[in-house]
């Protein structure tokens, strides 16, 4: 059974403008464990998607949300607030683009790390806290965990803290991580240490991962299926060996040729739009 | 022949009574219209070398010479016309309070490029020169995607005519498509108005493809330096090693020349 499944969810903002449409009835599936990719380009939905799995986008007045989004088996339709914001941090947990900016700047990192450990563990006590924080800070190599207890994150490098909210991601062991971009505010050696340290602490917590990314490289070694998305629209999907071995869709094909080669292949000529580009979805199987 | 020559710059910041070595003893020249890269981790100095370079930052000692002369502390107005800076985050770059095309006007008002009245028309070939619709230059920053507001950070840099570009990550805050188009313009715009580039990056899969050498740094030192296609066949130092194999790859043999990089490091 999927731990998340996604069916025909269609999104649209109404603004002064008319209405814009964001996404057009996309479909996937997470299974318990898998490490799933959406990859796209800026704008092309991915960041939508995730928001509507954590219910951030259903507060939005202005936002329609069709489809049906199901997490446990349970369809998310008619959650309550309440209901979204009980899961978030709990039972899905996320972590962004630039961990600097997504860490409170006025609290220490005890602070905030309590704060987490308490919305599983209401009554955990200070000490409690500092233990569970710390024995999650050591799994992810950090040599010096009480003085990164007791920093604020302005005070830690971006490849620290970017340590640090994967830790607090993963301290309530949730059965579904989003990752949007993770690291892709570092450089490449800070991006290749975090992908290396989620996929062995996803896999020591049994989560399942859902990974946005514009990069298919970065997808290559850490997905198990990947989904490519292009303006709303869900046009091929596979295993990654088989999307990596044998991209058919010509906007993956595109994507893929975008990213530069150590090799040093030369800089490629990828249009702006193509009509083969909203040819229709190209599945390669593989899903749950 | 040699645009600009760096000998033996050192830049020391005093934190809280420590000493920081941000760049130490760093020598090496720009040839006149090759892209020179300057790669390295965070923290090895490559912005306060291009801080430098710009005169927005005073060395601490060592030379910077353009044209064979040295560059002096307070720039006249001529030398900072003729090195332009191109900034990675292009949204806090551009004012958001002033119109792309004011933004672009801005360097020809300052340098008094060409006749007042002809400052608009310079302004539109500028927008057009990167690829971008001229009427695009009364929207505000704000209303443009990443890849035109880049655009317009390079428009604003070239429409002064600079011999030397210095770009810092002019890509990496783009996605990859965009990255792809933004850098083939770059390349364009280099043979076609024969420019120089110092070009900033972490990222090595971005230097195997733009630069004619590079310079790697490491705390501050160069570690190593030459013709790009000969530091990636054969990297002399581990750090540039696990530079290149920390490259996000897509095809097969380039996993082939990671593995070989590895086997080399173990």
């Amino acid at each position: 059974m999927s731990l998340l499944s996604i069916r025909d969810l269609s999104l649209s903002f109404r603004g002064i403008h008319g209405v814009t449409e964001v996404l057009h009835g996309i479909s996937l599936d997470i299974a318990p464990g898998e490490k799933v990719a959406l990859v796209g380009e800026s704008g092309s939905g991915k960041s939508v998607t995730a928001r509507i799995v954590l219910g951030l986008l259903q507060e939005l007045a202005a936002a329609r949300i069709d489809g049906e989004v199901r997490f446990e088996g349970e369809d998310m339709r008619g959650f309550s607030r309440q209901q979204f914001a009980a899961n978030r941090g709990t039972k899905i947990s996320m972590i962004f683009q630039d961990p600097t900016s997504s860490l409170n700047p006025t609290f220490i990192i005890e602070r905030q790390f309590a704060e987490v450990i308490r919305r599983r563990n209401p009554g955990a006590s200070r000490e409690d806290c500092v233990r569970i924080a710390g024995e999650a800070l050591a799994k992810t190599a950090i040599p010096d965990v009480e003085r990164v207890l007791a920093s604020y994150p302005f005070q830690l490098s971006g490849g620290m803290n970017q340590r640090v909210m994967i830790a607090m991601a993963l301290v309530n062991k949730p059965k579904l991580l989003i990752a949007d971009e993770p690291g892709t505010a570092l450089d490449v050696t800070v991006q290749a240490q975090t992908l290396q340290l989620m996929r062995q602490l996803t896999e020591e917590h049994q989560a399942a991962v859902f990974f946005i990314s514009h990069n298919l490289g970065v997808v290559r070694e850490f997905a198990d299926r990947v989904y490519v998305i292009y303006r709303g629209r869900i046009v091929e999907d596979g295993p990654t060996e088989a999307i990596f071995a044998d991209p058919r869709h010509a906007y993956t094909r595109a994507l893929m040729a975008a990213v530069p080669r150590i090799t040093g292949t030369g800089l490629p000529d990828i249009p702006e739009r193509s009509d083969s580009f909203d040819a229709p979805q190209i599945s390669h199987g593989g899903g749950s | 022949m040699t645009l600009l020559a760096l000998k033996n710059v050192t830049k020391t910041f005093r934190v809280n009574q420590r000493e920081v070595h941000a760049v130490r003893d760093v020598s090496f020249d720009v040839r006149e219209g090759e892209c020179l890269a300057i790669v390295g981790e965070s923290g090895s100095g490559k912005t306060t070398l291009a801080n430098m370079i710009l005169g927005l930052l005073g060395a601490t000692s060592g030379e910077i010479h353009f044209r064979n002369s040295a560059l002096p502390a307070r720039r006249p107005s001529e030398l900072r016309r003729q090195i332009q800076f191109v900034q990675q985050n292009p949204l806090s770059a551009l004012n958001a309070k002033r119109s792309v095309g004011a933004s672009v006007r801005l360097g020809l008002d300052t340098y008094r490029i060409g006749e007042r009245a002809a400052r608009k028309a310079a302004v539109e070939a500028a927008l057009e020169a990167v690829g971008l619709e001229p009427e695009l230059a009364r929207r505000p920053p704000g209303a443009l995607s990443g890849g035109q507001r880049q655009r317009v950070g390079i428009a604003r840099a070239l429409a002064v005519e600079p011999s030397l570009v210095v770009l810092d990550e002019p890509t990496s805050a783009l996605d990859v498509l965009v990255q792809a188009r933004v850098l083939r313009l770059l390349n364009e715009l280099r043979a076609a108005k024969k420019l120089t580039y110092v070009f900033i990056t972490h990222d090595l899969a971005v230097v195997r493809n733009i630069a004619d050498r590079c310079v790697v740094l490491k705390e501050g030192q160069i570690v190593e330096m030459g013709e790009t296609t000969a530091i990636f066949d054969d990297p002399q130092h581990d750090y540039t090693r696990n530079l290149i194999r920390a490259v996000p790859v897509v095809d097969q043999t380039e996993v082939q020349l990671r593995d070989k990089l590895g086997r080399a490091n173990d």
